[in-house]
């Protein structure tokens, strides 16, 4: 059992690609915890999409020993947080398990909308928040003026931030003895009953569920009965310990203080969500610690395997991914059009990215997902009020009394000559304006209210586009809203498609007919008859395109007896014949659903 | 005795075409003879397999024939006449440049047993002839029609293309007219199609090709005008005066028996399809040391067999018979007819009581048409269907 003076539980703030995981390996082999050979670049992010994507989806944590200058040794847990916007609330979990935070900021790129966001985390969780000064050995790097920066807009002394290069190794040392120094030893007594926060899980088919966390107050043992507060679920804990960078040491105990993990045969993660409290069964604790809330899907898709015959593999598959994300939420729903597949929920855009290249990837599926979609609210005339994930489920509009949408508060960071553009996509995508606050001379936070199903469209590809990189954002939802929506359908050759239906408010609903309907037509291949595409709110026709009947698809020449070449063409088409959908008497290609999601291109 | 086909490739030309991708370069004068001396051994290295066979076509084309020479052609011919046992009513055909023929030249090869002889005009336009790098004009091909004539050619067949850039569908018939009225006995119409690495297919866009339909239209246009002026529509692309379709190219389409000769040149004998490396330098390399010149060697089976005669008799007028699937390739029919019926109703195809065939349209969407039918053949793969039995997948 360590000292509690000397452990220091803190986590890294950053941006994505401020360089976060290059500071936690650093850390690790500053403290010898690995050796050179062992290591891997970023250790944290265990997954391949996450190496790729340069951002941590799980949080993760690990603890190590250091020998500070003053001669003691401290125990630092490393506690890793998600770095993105659909994560939030697991941020805010991994900082509550932490005294302290380490704001890494790019020394040539300053601070930006994410940056703050979780800065305002942090200091909201009564955080001791230490700046560092990242990439000094890039040559646009300007340490001094991002000091100013921080100082100015976070409002934190950044004076004795330390200046490092984690990816050259430079000052390393001195990021460990500024947190030794500053971060706050843990509080808490051993003696009270247990509160301890859970900060992530992950399934283990061996030993069950793993749960995460941080004891605040009191302990936790093998063989000792507990509770979790707001499941409400019991078990007897098997093991405690914690994690080293390559693998575990078991412990007797995890006392106030201490960061680990504790597994008790828990069969399902969704018994052990994060930011639930653990306490003693036999000597429970009166109040759960704060901040807990259930983790509510915000963009829903249908997804579908290409192949129908997969059905039974996508479930698998979500099975078990549904074991390691609470978060990840799905019911089996069927189309007409695409057969049998599943309504998933996600946390947002990236999430949804995520796990459907994990579908793709990790369990070899080829998947074919609908428009991404929000959660509606309608009130129909007999008064029944219902929550729309799936545009097929959407009432006639004479049975709709009102129909609300989500709005988020979103925040964009963006050099200041940017800001026109960036106004005119945030009124383009219905943005209301609230208000622009300048960060230095150069750059600019602007605050906007948007409505979620406007974001889930390739808002930040517009962003991205419109800024060339430069503008960062950050949102939130902020509430439902009466909204004037309207469900939009397709009609192929007088047939409605029903993976092709969404909804969009009414101002929005002719320019996306008139471009969804385009789209098609640019993806359909002509057939033997004329195939109109018609776009309808009701039965109200409101764009219309015509697939052309085919008249020309022929090799004219087989010269010189060389029919190797027809044989190839004709091998192709096979290729391609494979990837359609018979909709009614309409071959459409798998090709089409997917590009109807990005209508802007 | 097996008949067989000769396939000659001349793989020079006096200037490529803009659109053209098959293998062909210029040469020189020493190169063409040192390439008819290999040519000639190879032939001659046939003998070991000709006794099977009678030839009863022989075909030179190219590249342009013309190029080496008519002396170092009927050298060709002559070994093959060495080589094989030539049938006495033989047909031999020589492709020719409308300009790079002479009335000397067409008399020798006339007098050394040629007796078909294959200009490409491609149009009558003057600036589509541009456009696509033919350094000929109308006016050439009048003249070598004329010399032909003279040196007592009676089977003349002429090239067309349409769906050329900037070409209207009056152009195309105005072209198709002047070919018409120079009376050869056979007449090509191909459509223009844009070969990877060809310099027309470098920037597409700037072409002004006339459209999918406007394309149909040119090909239906010239299927009716044809056939008013009694050219018999033999295959997707060929027409011909009674009696003078071209015997070596129906070869390709009915699964007869061709040999080709040259670099890159294709064959089928027996079972087996083969072809020849594309290099000409590399090919009389081979012939010189007896290396291997074979490029690619593939036996075909029996459903492979079967699937061949459905997609190549489908590009002819005679189309496929369900006879013929079933009892020569003991394949189960019904499958592949539901498609053929599919395409009845959208007037595709054409069903005369024996014989399936594509209509002048359904030829338009060939691939589709035949895609479909080798589906639904792979599909009845598995069901059998004895001779006169009818046991039925139910």
């Amino acid at each position: 059992m360590a000292k509690k003076e000397n452990i220091r539980n803190f986590c890294i703030i950053a941006h994505i690609d401020h360089g976060k995981s290059t500071l936690a390996d650093r850390l690790l082999e500053h403290c010898n915890a690995v050796t050179e050979r062992e290591m891997e670049n970023q250790l944290l992010d265990d997954m391949d999409l996450e190496r790729e994507r340069g951002i941590t989806i799980k949080a993760r944590a690990v603890r190590l020993d250091y020998l500070a200058d003053d001669g003691e040794t401290y125990v630092l847990n490393l506690i890793d947080t998600p770095g993105h916007v659909d994560f939030n609330y697991e941020v805010s979990r991994s900082l509550a398990a932490c005294e302290g935070a380490l704001l890494v900021v790019d020394a040539s790129q300053g601070i930006e909308a994410q940056t703050l966001a979780n800065t305002y985390l942090a200091i909201e969780h009564d955080l001791e928040v230490l700046p560092v000064i990242n990439k000094i050995d890039l040559p646009s790097a300007d340490p001094e003026r991002v000091k100013g920066e921080i100082e100015d807009i976070i409002g934190i002394p950044a004076d004795e931030a330390p200046a490092i290069s984690a990816k050259m190794g430079i000052n390393i040392h001195d990021v460990l003895e500024y947190a030794v120094k500053y971060i706050p030893a843990p509080k808490g007594s051993e003696k009270d009953p247990l509160r301890a926060i859970i900060f992530d899980s992950r399934y283990d088919s061996y030993r069950g569920v793993i749960v995460y966390l941080r004891v605040m107050e009191g302990e936790i043992r093998p063989g000792m009965k507990i509770k979790l507060m707001a499941s409400g679920a019991e078990f007897e804990v098997v093991e405690t310990g914690y994690m080293l960078p390559r693998g575990e040491k078991k412990t007797d105990v995890l006392s106030a203080g201490e960061v680990g993990f504790f597994t008790a045969s828990i069969k399902n993660v969704t018994d052990t969500q994060v930011g639930d409290t653990v306490t003693g069964y036999d000597n429970p604790a009166s109040e759960p610690l704060p901040g807990y809330r259930t983790v509510r899907p915000m963009v829903f898709s249908g997804v579908y395997p290409a192949d129908g015959a997969k059905y039974p593999d996508l479930r698998d598959a979500l099975d078990k991914l549904k074991l390691n994300d609470a978060s990840l939420t799905y019911e089996p729903e069927s189309s007409a059009a695409l057969g049998f597949g599943f309504r998933c929920g996600f946390l947002g855009l990236l999430h949804m990215e995520v796990i459907q290249e994990r579908l793709e990837r990790e369990y070899n599926l080829d998947l074919i997902t609908t428009a991404p979609s929000v959660i509606y609210k309608v009130k129909k005339t007999d008064g029944e009020i219902l929550q729309i994930t799936n545009p097929l489920n959407y009432p006639n509009p004479s049975e709709i009394e009102w129909a609300e949408e989500p709005f988020v508060a979103a925040s964009i960071i963006s050099p200041t000559e940017y800001i026109g553009n960036i106004m005119e996509l945030c009124q383009e995508r219905r943005g209301e304006y609230k208000d622009t606050k300048y960060l230095d001379q150069t750059r600019v936070e602007l605050h906007y209210n948007l409505p979620l199903n406007e974001i889930i469209y390739d808002f930040f590809d517009a962003l991205k586009s419109k800024t060339r990189g430069y503008a960062s954002l950050d949102y939130e939802l902020s509430g439902y809203r009466k909204s004037d929506l309207v469900k939009l359908d397709i009609l192929l050759n007088g047939d409605p498609v029903d993976a092709l239906s969404f909804i969009v408010h009414s101002e929005k609903a002719y320019a996306r007919a008139r471009r969804l309907a385009e789209k098609l037509k640019e993806h359909i291949p002509r057939q033997l008859f004329e195939i109109p595409i018609q776009a309808t709110i009701g039965s109200k026709i409101i764009a219309r395109e015509t697939v052309k009947a085919l008249r020309k698809d022929v090799l004219a020449k087989c010269y010189g007896g060389d029919i190797t070449r027809k044989k190839k063409l004709l091998e192709k088409q096979k290729e391609g014949k494979k990837r359609m959908r018979n909709l009614g008497s309409v071959e459409v290609p798998q090709d089409a659903f997917m590009a109807v999601l990005k209508l802007d291109e | 005795m097996t008949p067989l086909g000769i396939y000659i490739h001349i793989p020079f030309c006096n200037s490529k075409c803009a659109y053209c991708d098959f293998y062909s370069r210029c040469g020189t004068k020493n190169e063409y003879n040192e390439y008819t001396e290999a040519l000639i051994n190879h032939i001659l290295e046939a003998q070991m397999r000709s006794s099977d066979y009678v030839v009863d076509t022989i075909y030179f084309g190219g590249g342009t024939p013309t190029a080496i020479g008519e002396k170092n052609l009927i050298k060709i011919l002559a070994a093959v006449y060495r080589s094989f046992r030539v049938d006495d009513g033989c047909e031999i055909t020589c492709e020719a440049n409308p300009n790079s023929v002479t009335l000397r030249g067409l008399k020798k090869l006339r007098r050394a047993g040629f007796d078909r002889i294959s200009f490409g005009m491609q149009s009558a336009d003057a600036s589509e002839l541009r456009v696509l790098g033919r350094t000929h004009t109308f006016e050439d091909v009048k003249t070598a029609v004329e010399w032909a004539r003279k040196a007592k050619f009676s089977n003349i067949s002429l090239d067309l293309m349409y769906g050329l850039p900037s070409q209207s569908i009056e152009s195309f018939l105005d072209s198709l007219d002047a070919a018409i009225g120079l009376m050869p006995e056979h007449i090509s119409c191909y459509s223009l199609k844009l070969e990877e690495g060809t310099p027309l297919a470098e920037r597409p866009e700037t072409l002004f090709l006339p459209s999918d339909d406007e394309q149909a239209d040119m090909y239906l246009a010239a299927v009716t005008r044809l056939r008013d002026e009694g050219y018999e529509q033999y295959e997707i692309s060929n027409f011909a005066k009674e009696g003078k379709l071209s015997r070596h190219n129906m070869k390709y389409w009915t699964l007869g028996e061709y040999w080709g000769f040259g670099p890159s040149a294709h064959s089928l004998v027996g079972r087996k399809r083969f072809s020849y490396i594309r290099d000409t330098a590399l090919y009389i390399d081979a012939m010189h040391t007896h290396g291997e010149v074979i490029d690619r060697i593939e036996t075909i089976n029996d459903s492979g067999r079967c699937g061949e005669y459905l997609m190549l008799g489908l590009r002819t007028a005679a189309g496929i018979s369900g006879d013929v699937l079933e009892k020569k390739y003991l394949t189960y029919f019904d499958e592949i007819e539901k498609v053929l019926l599919k395409y009845h109703k959208t007037g595709h195809t054409d069903f005369d009581g024996h014989n399936w065939r594509l209509t002048p349209e359904g030829f338009l969407i060939s691939n589709r048409i035949i895609g479909d039918a080798l589906d639904a053949l792979e599909e009845s793969e598995h069901l059998v269907r004895p001779l006169n039995g009818y046991i039925r997948k139910d």
